[in-house]
């Protein structure tokens, strides 16, 4: 009797669908990673006053400089304008005004220590939106 | 005379190899990828305040302070406090840091509702280690931030 020998298949793991593959991977990948960043407003503070150093105390008038006092109950008292709370817009429109004034005005915000921390944010909040960078941030 | 015709070449871009190229590209994403762990966020991200105008601070040149609404602070996960002049856990750490990353950038993750003391004394004594730079990190009004 004649057996017949079966013929061998072939194989073989198909492979031509890998790259497509790999480049689902890749853009999953892309889509979801997300950049580790941290946001927030930037701030410089002003060096520490040093009693040896050669600090020269500079007086400047209401042209050169703007007094911003946040009180504890949110209030806010610009130079010599009574406290007050404002909106947004008004006080934004103020800062320009100050800023139409002199291009370089100095912008100092002195926060009372019973204020919030979130009233000292706005008010440098509004500062940034204007483009303002002369901001001194007092710490005392 | 004998007429000589060209013989057409295959113009093919070899692709064999884009699969190899691909998962190179795999492994480069996978092996730079860095996951970011924070051992616990002491003041939630909803309790930070909101602003519209912020700027976007590289984490590797940061450190993180928080500041909770009791008037805890917290660097590196290890609480302090602020009552006398002679609590200087800020100046002692910041100095350390500030010698290792002289670009040294603090956030700040304040409770919004923490009063303005508190941080005014951690501020002086981040000015008296010089480490200037400070962020104060916020929420904006899209990712949920109410006033």
């Amino acid at each position: 009797m004649k057996v017949s020998r079966k013929r061998k298949g072939n194989a073989e793991i198909p492979t031509a669908s890998t790259g497509d593959i790999a480049f689902l991977l890749i853009i999953f990948f892309m889509a979801t990673t997300k950049f580790d960043v941290k946001e927030g407003i930037k701030l410089v503070l002003p060096k520490a006053s040093d009693s040896e150093s050669n600090t020269v105390s500079v007086t400047l008038t209401e042209k050169e400089m703007t007094r911003m006092q946040i009180l504890g109950d949110g209030s806010l008292a610009i130079n010599t304008l009574p406290a007050r709370r404002y909106e947004n817009s008004e006080l934004e429109a103020l800062i320009k005004a100050k800023q139409e004034l002199n291009p370089k005005m100095l912008f100092k915000v002195i926060t009372d220590r019973e204020a919030k921390y979130s009233d000292m944010v706005n008010v440098l909040d509004r500062l940034k939106s204007l483009k303002v960078e002369n901001i001194s941030l007092s710490t005392n | 005379m004998a007429k000589f015709q060209a013989r057409k070449r295959d113009v093919t871009i070899p692709q064999a190899s884009t699969s190899d190229i691909a998962f190179l590209l795999l492994l480069f994403f996978m092996v730079t990828t860095v996951f970011v762990q924070e051992k616990r966020f002491w003041v939630e991200r909803d309790r930070w305040p909101v602003a519209e105008n912020i700027e976007r601070i590289p984490r590797n040149l940061t450190t993180t302070i928080y500041v909770m609404v009791d008037g805890t602070i917290l660097i590196d996960d290890l609480p302090s406090r602020i009552e006398t002049e002679e609590d200087r856990v800020v100046y002692t750490t910041l100095e350390k840091k500030k010698a290792e990353n002289p670009d040294l950038n603090v956030c700040f993750r304040t409770d919004r509702d923490t009063k303005y003391g508190i941080m005014s004394d951690v501020m002086r004594q981040l000015q008296d280690a010089n480490t200037l730079v400070v962020t104060f990190e916020t929420q904006t009004k899209a990712s949920g931030g109410k006033k």
